[in-house]
């Protein structure tokens, strides 16, 4: 099966989702940066990941972990410097792994220049960058997104005696989309960045562009005309680059998002991610198939994103109460694990540290159709620190080896950005790379091995996907199929063995070649095809007719 | 362990695919077409609403229905294949049914229910009546929680009924049950009941499920059973239940499932329950007791003449059940007019007593003395109506509880009669 065309990278990659901050300290301040993740490339490509995905690196107060921009084109100093960037955008080139990089386009910062100059004066050239208002009562019934934190989504400002808008902390005005200056401006933003050679945008929090009296103000088909615009000077002018949302939203409304092809490349699925952990501890695969069944078709070049873990909470606001709660005492029953509506914890923590759950897991992001995230340190089993505030907990240092500060940094322990994990089970002592690179069953020459089957064929990238349901409701089944080609992969959600009884008699004559060791099982034949799984189990069997 | 008999190979395939059950709900049927379907969504409805995240299967283990009954109670599973509208569940929720080929048996059905939550190893199981048209949604509270919440053993039922519903119970289930076993049972043969996965554990193996009075009657030897027990028994309060809908109007039939079972279940944990001289109270929701004071309508006069004929008639085969005093006692009654009727409350336990000692004996064909308590039983309930027929609730609730003490009064009787060594005194 041939590749996609380059164009279509974005739909075979596997990305890699790492803070700068957090990869390698290369000048001993107990902060990573550029030039530290430039030498940690070659770990990456050796693990088989083909894109990174760069958390914002921008210079920012950092009130909300770079989420708070206060120049949008340069880079933090805690992390180097532009020729840094250049330096690593260069080195990930040569190893052939595209950059993708944030861009928060909904706020800024309220120390960025634009908005201390709209706050300035109301007879200011960029007062109308922002959303300002007389009285906090414009927008009523908005929803509010932090609510941790948050008693309104307006915020008043002394200096210019009005309130502004702003969807999440208050520290973090909303640009006002209807202002065309605005638009130019931040279409001059991504410009600078392509012009460097990034490969693409992950953009922040799309849906919250444009502000409508009487809506939810999220979704709003202005939001799609200003995301239009973008993408079509994107295509005009940098072809083959792509645009990620960032659109916590349910699947019917995600799907907007990609317009007829002319909006985003990808999206991340939201609502699917809760719901594999909710599958794996009910033991039952109906939240994945049910949320499997309600997700449109995509136009042909765009791509889901999946994602197991991130740099957020695990976000449980596209679940019904029911679930949440179900979640919260099953994921969270400490309450510091819990923020806003998610949880804050790590992969392995998660799952109780059970290699098998793991692997399960895994097993099923990089199966299920869409481009697969990995978030950093979850190849290697990293642990949290839920007594960190915020989501801090789930962004400690990389763990690279046993030794001074993990191998993260040179630097004294105390002047690291964040404490390293400690304790005996999730401390860098117990999990490290260097150790699981020595030895070929650790989870890392697991997730290796992962990489490198789902790479050996198109079908997990590009294949569509068919749900198969058989009777023993414990086990997830599903066919992707890509041409010619088939896959089955079958997956026990139980921790006890099972038996389960497959209808294939769509391919019959077909035999099972299980793709990791490559071992033949029996013909499909007449009667259902009868599997047996251990635990947590999953095949991908290529199905062939010989 | 589960008799591997007892279940089909298409069962097993069936659950298979449950694996695993918190909870399993089996329903009985034979032709129920017309209020299953209902059935099955209330049960699905309590399921959902009170257990919504636990492991739940609903058995329908059907006696050959020629109506489409299976099919209603598959229809109600939720599935991710299946839209739940209106309901929406955590995970799947099974509804699963099967036949089996004997002619239809209460018996046969709960053994299979029973083997099918020692497989699944269901830690709380609940029969439900298919007939049962009041049943609500808390109905699965009120029958699963105390097990599989409180960890007690068995929940039997408490319903409102009308005064006269029931006399069988009222008269002789009810107070001989209190009397032998220490616990104020209710409900002995009820349509729903819950119990746990210890008692499925005591009682797969039981040899109840091979004979005549577990088949017919197996609801009064899972309740005897888990007296004998001494397992944990919560009593719930279930509400209204329509007139005896599970009691044939044929009262021999009714016999047959109710006192027979009772006397086997007696003369097997004798054990158990020969030491017992108090009553303990047991845990209970709801009120203990409610009757409803609908007018009744029996032909009093046929009923004091079936007693009276049945006297005569039997004669020879009581006299190898009866002492002789006690018949002599009971022929004089039945030789009174209607006006001067009088069947003393101690005269009624002692025929019981003597009753059950026979059979314990075997001093004839245990069905025959099963069929022969019948016409007594008339007598017993002609007597009971008259004596109650303008009585108030509180004044009913007080003859009840009345002849209760007279069977505890009287327990020694039975165990004398019991270590007889031969019939008759």
């Amino acid at each position: 099966m041939a590749s996609a065309p380059t164009s279509l990278w974005y739909k075979e990659a596997v990305i890699y989702q790492v803070h700068v901050r957090a990869m390698y300290d290369s000048n001993g301040d107990g902060i990573g940066d550029f030039r530290g993740l430039a030498q940690k490339l070659d770990y990456l490509r050796d693990l088989g990941i083909t894109a990174i995905w760069l958390m914002p690196f921008f210079p920012s107060p950092l009130r909300d972990d770079g989420y708070d921009i206060s120049d949008y084109t340069s880079v933090h100093p805690n992390y180097g410097s532009l020729d840094d960037f250049k330096v690593f955008l260069d080195a990930a080139r040569s190893r052939s792994i595209r950059v993708i990089i944030e861009l928060v386009l909904n706020h800024t910062s309220d120390q960025h220049p634009w908005f201390q100059e709209s706050r300035s004066s109301v007879d200011s050239p960029r007062r109308d960058w922002y959303v300002w208002s007389d009285t906090d009562t414009r927008y009523r019934g908005v929803r509010i997104i932090f609510l941790d934190t948050e008693m309104s989504n307006w915020a008043w400002d002394p200096i210019s005696k009005a309130y502004y808008w702003h969807r999440f902390f208050s520290h973090q005005p909303d640009l006002n989309y209807d202002n065309p200056a605005v638009r130019e401006e931040m279409w001059n933003v991504m410009k600078f960045w392509l012009q460097l050679g990034v490969d693409g945008f992950r953009l922040d929090a799309v849906p919250y562009l444009v502000e409508r009296e009487g809506t939810s103000c999220e979704n709003l088909p202005e939001t799609h005309v200003v995301i239009k615009e973008l993408r079509q000077r994107l295509d005009e002018n940098f072809p083959g680059r792509m645009l990620l949302a960032e659109a916590n939203q349910w699947p019917a409304d995600l799907r907007a998002y990609f317009g007829n092809g002319d909006e985003f490349h990808m999206a991340f699925h939201f609502p699917l991610m809760p719901r594999m952990f909710m599958a794996l501890k009910l033991e039952d695969r109906k939240p994945i198939t049910e949320i499997l069944q309600q997700t449109p078709a995509i136009p042909d070049p765009c791509q889901w994103c999946l994602f197991l873990r991130n740099h957020d909470e695990l976000t449980l606001e596209m679940v019904t109460d029911m679930e949440r709660d179900y979640m919260y005492d099953e994921y969270a029953h400490d309450k510091g694990m819990r923020l806003n509506l998610g949880i804050r914890r790590r992969l392995a923590p998660l799952l109780d540290n059970d290699r098998r759950r793991i692997e399960l897991m895994n097993g099923m992001l990089f199966s299920l159709p869409g481009t697969p995230v990995i978030y950093y340190g979850d190849e290697i089993g990293m642990g949290d620190n839920i007594f960190l505030g915020d989501r801090n907990g789930v962004r400690t240092p990389m763990q690279w080896d046993g030794g001074w500060n993990a191998g993260f940094s040179a630097a004294d322990p105390e002047s690291l950005y964040a404490a390293l994990i400690l304790n005996p089970v999730y401390g860098y002592q117990a999990v490290n790379v260097a150790s699981q690179k020595r030895l070929q069953h650790t989870l890392l020459s697991w997730m290796r091995r992962l990489l490198q089957v789902r790479k050996s064929s198109p079908i997990f990238s590009r294949g569509s996907i068919e749900s198969l349901y058989p009777a023993n409701h414990r086990v997830l089944a599903y066919v992707r199929k890509l041409g010619s080609e088939t896959v089955l992969i079958v997956n026990n959600l139980s921790a006890s063995a099972q038996a389960v009884e497959l209808d294939l008699s769509e391919f019959k004559g077909n035999i099972l070649v299980e793709m990791f060791g490559r071992n033949i099982f029996p013909r499909i034949g007449e009667l259902p095809y009868l599997l047996t799984l251990g635990p947590y189990q999953f095949y991908w069997f290529r199905l062939r007719r010989i | 362990m589960a008799d591997e008999d007892i279940l089909s190979d298409d069962l097993l395939r069936q659950l298979m695919s449950v694996g695993e059950a918190d909870i399993l709900v089996g329903i009985h049927t034979h032709n129920n077409a017309k209020t299953i379907g209902q059935l099955v969504q209330i049960v699905r409805e309590g399921l959902l609403k009170y257990f919504p995240r636990e492991r739940v299967a609903i058995l329908n283990v059907d006696g050959g229905s020629q109506d489409g009954t299976t099919d209603l109670v598959r229809a109600a599973a939720i599935s991710d294949v299946r839209d739940a509208t209106p309901f929406y569940a955590l995970r799947t929720l099974h509804c699963i049914s099967t036949k089996y080929n004997d002619v239809p048996s209460a018996g046969r059905a709960m053994h299979i229910v029973v083997a099918a939550a020692d497989l699944l190893r269901a830690k709380a199981c609940a029969i439900v009546a298919p007939e049962s048209s009041e049943i609500q949604p808390d109905w699965m509270n009120r029958l699963l929680r105390p097990i599989y919440r409180e960890h007690f053993d068995f929940v039997a039922p408490v319903y409102g009924r009308q005064r006269f519903d029931g006399m069988l119970v009222t008269n002789l289930m009810y107070p001989m049950i209190r009397a032998v076993y220490g616990k104020p049972i209710r409900e002995p043969r009820p349509g729903e009941f819950g119990f746990s996965d210890r008692l499925v554990s005591e009682l797969i193996g039981h040899e109840l499920w091979t004979q005549d009075a577990g088949r017919i009657g197996p609801e009064v030897c899972f309740t005897v059973s888990a007296l004998a027990d001494d397992a944990r028994i919560f009593q719930t309060f279930l509400g209204p239940k329509g007139h005896v809908d599970h009691q044939p109007a044929d009262l021999v039939a009714a016999l047959r499932q109710t006192v027979a079972p009772l006397f086997w279940s007696m003369d097997s944990t004798y054990a158990s329950w020969n030491a017992i001289n108090v009553v303990q109270t047991l845990p209970s929701d709801g009120p203990e007791y409610e009757v409803g004071m609908d007018p009744v309508h029996v032909d009093l006069t046929r009923l004091h003449q079936m007693f009276a004929s049945g006297v005569v008639d039997l004669q020879d085969v009581l006299k190898s059940i009866l002492s002789t005093s006690t018949l002599a006692q009971l022929q004089s009654v039945a030789a009174l007019d209607e006006t001067n009727f009088q069947y003393s409350d101690e005269l009624w336990v002692k025929v019981v007593y003597e009753f059950a000692a026979s059979y314990h004996r075997s001093v004839i064909n245990r069905d025959h003395i099963v069929q022969a308590l019948a016409p007594l039983y008339r007598g017993r309930a002609y007597a009971f109506l008259t004596e109650n027929l303008n009585a108030s609730k509180d004044d009913l609730a007080e003859h009840i509880e009345a002849l209760c003490r007279t069977f505890e009064r009287l327990k020694p009787y039975l165990l004398e009669c019991w270590t007889a060594q031969e019939g008759g005194s």
